[in-house]
């Protein structure tokens, strides 16, 4: 099931992701991360701490690097955290300090009816999200067309969760389902606007994370709320995009290969065999590394296991599952580029 | 043994009927229905329906008609989120739908507690929950708490953000014998272990039994952090309180 790669010349990181992203043959897999690779030990290693790392543009860009330069990774990603759209939009952050996530205070929603969504003309000029932009005009000129640049736009059912608060949103959803589209519709104009500013900034890829889990809601409220609205995204944002959904997702994989997304970034608590069989072929897949049990409790052969097994299933792009423990360490992280190239190198053997 | 057909409320049978597949689960539910009186089975039926006007208006008649609160809350309310446990558990429902019937036993609930309150009776437990210090998502933990309240259990939210000093100094405010602490991050995570720390090192270790839960948290981790006990689902944390407060009692 695996990729067939040995009849491909040597290629560049921004290449090869990109191919992956179409379901081309590549030289290797590529190693990505669509999420975030901030750690700890990386912050202290190019002097970018949180909070500020996620504020400013220099120490964003320096931190972000490091997933190529110090880890070996293919991609690079500015975003590390999901609150950057939600600041400019007016969510209160509690912005922690080096060693814990800035988070959005979802108790203290900041609009209740979809009447009061406002998406505000600065939502790209604001300091939180110009950050980004500026983030990768800076990966962009160190990196040339060297590596790929993803960027991040948050969906509309996150925002949703953000700005009217998770447990609103979601009776909202069950109450009256055409109240809750009103609010996608007009969330979906962030998603857009900061997603078309990233790519003007250069980004190759985005994710868009859009939280509508397992672990909170069915598979048929994919259907019924994002589907559609994901393919208006591939319609309107012009480079290949990666949806980002946590939890068990195996039940809306279905849905999601319909949408036209480039790849779909999975969690560990989805079987690779079974998750590439639904998806058949019409999006890549991007995944799906252990976070807590592996990458931040074990070792790098533990982690080695978990990267051969989405191999030998014939995920396009390998990774953790999502934006990894600020305590992981450096040697588990670049135990997946090793294990990748490891893996091809023992294929290329048997050829 | 009761059957299905000896209850009166169709909707609860035809929940039952449907959803309930395990053999023990399925009998000891027919009986808890059975047993209880049609009127009490209709107010099973609102929370199962997730229909909180309903809920509080035929709470409200219960008691106007002289049925005891304690009854009300045991063989209509509790026994409705008895289903709704069993059906989010087995994934026929999810969180949206879980809310609703939260909702609609705290419609009930609201004219039941005062009475309680006043009456003296003693909860099955008094548990404070709260997300540690650094982490502000809280809905793994409310729905914990919707769980707990569903089964009996009084809870006390600290909310999230919640530091050790103030799971400290609410223990003792609140008379709890329980802590369930939360944690969606693995930064945060380790405030767990400091919470249960500060307890040890104010003397107040024995008096409260911990249980802890939140998508990175593993059972081995709840293990070296000296925690009680590990939940790994909002279901499970009921069954998980049950279980600490027999083991308290047996001590």
């Amino acid at each position: 099931m695996h990729q067939n790669t040995h009849t491909v010349e040597s290629m560049t990181s921004r290449q090869r992701v990109l191919a992956a992203l179409r379901r081309d043959p590549v030289d290797r897999t590529p190693v990505c991360n669509p999420t975030s690779v901030a750690t700890v030990e990386l912050m202290d290693l190019v002097d970018a701490h949180f909070p500020e790392a996620n504020r400013d543009p220099h120490k964003m860009a320096r931190l972000a690097a490091t997933s190529h330069t110090e880890l070996g990774f293919d991609t690079v990603m500015p975003v590390f955290s999901i609150i950057q759209e939600s600041s400019a939009l007016g969510c209160k952050i509690q912005w922690e300090g080096k060693d814990n996530w800035p988070t959005v205070k979802m108790n203290e929603p900041i609009w209740l009816e979809p009447e009061d969504i406002a998406i505000p003309d600065n939502l790209c000029t604001h300091p939180d999200t110009k950050c980004v932009l500026d983030a990768i005009r800076i990966l962009r000129k160190e990196f040339g067309d060297d590596v790929a640049i993803i960027g991040k736009t948050m969906g509309p059912w996150s925002m949703g969760y953000h700005c009217m608060g998770v447990e609103r949103f979601l009776l909202m959803s069950l109450d009256d389902p055409d109240k809750t589209r009103r609010c996608l519709d007009k969330f979906k104009e962030s998603t857009i606007l900061f997603g078309q500013a990233q790519i003007d900034a250069g980004a190759d890829a985005l994710t868009l994370p859009d939280h509508a889990t397992g672990d909170l809601v069915s598979g048929e409220y994919y259907e019924r709320y994002l589907r559609d609205m994901h393919i208006e995204f591939t319609e309107e944002l012009k480079i290949p995009l990666i949806l980002h959904i946590c939890g068990k997702t195996e039940d809306r994989m279905e849905y999601i290969s319909q949408t036209g997304m480039a790849a779909f970034h999975y969690d560990s608590k989805n079987n690779p065999c079974n998750s590439m069989d639904i998806c058949n072929h019409r999006i890549s897949l991007v995944g799906n590394i252990n976070n807590p049990q592996t990458l931040y409790s074990k070792g790098p052969e533990e982690v080695h296991a978990e990267v051969k097994e989405n191999l030998e299933a014939g995920v396009q792009l390998v990774g953790p599952e999502c934006a990894i423990p600020l305590q992981t360490s450096i040697e588990n992280l670049k135990a997946i580029p090793a294990a990748v190239r490891e893996w091809h190198k023992e294929q290329a053997a048997r050829n | 043994m009761a059957e299905l057909s000896d209850i009166a409320n169709e909707f609860a049978r035809g929940e039952i009927d449907e959803f309930i597949e395990n053999e023990d689960e399925r009998k000891e539910i027919i009986d808890l229905y059975a047993a209880a009186s049609p009127d009490m089975q209709d107010i099973a039926a609102t929370v199962l329906e997730g229909d909180n006007d309903k809920s509080d208006e035929l709470t409200k008649q219960a008691l106007d008609n002289g049925v005891t609160a304690l009854t009300v809350m045991d063989d209509g309310l509790i026994a409705g989120m008895a289903i709704v446990g069993i059906k989010f558990r087995e994934n026929f429902i999810f969180v949206p739908e879980v809310l609703a019937c939260a909702r609609a036993m705290k419609a009930g609930m609201a004219h039941i507690e005062p009475i309680l309150s006043a009456s003296g009776v003693e909860p099955i437990g008094r548990v404070l929950m709260g997300t540690v210090k650094g982490d502000l998502h809280d809905i793994g933990k409310n729905l914990c708490i919707m769980m707990l309240r569903g089964a009996g259990f009084v809870v006390i939210d600290l909310g999230v953000d919640t530091s050790p000093d103030d799971f400290l100094e609410a223990v003792d405010k609140e008379n709890a014998n329980l802590i369930g602490m939360s944690a969606l991050l693995t930064t945060t995570m380790p405030n767990m272990g400091k919470t249960i720390e500060l307890f040890i090192d104010e003397d107040k270790r024995d008096d409260v039994k911990f249980m802890v839960g939140g998508a990175p948290v593993t059972p081995e981790f709840a293990d070296d952090m000296g925690a009680d006990a590990y939940g790994d689902s909002a279901v499970e944390c009921v069954e998980v309180a049950k279980s600490l407060l027999k083991k308290n009692a047996s001590a």
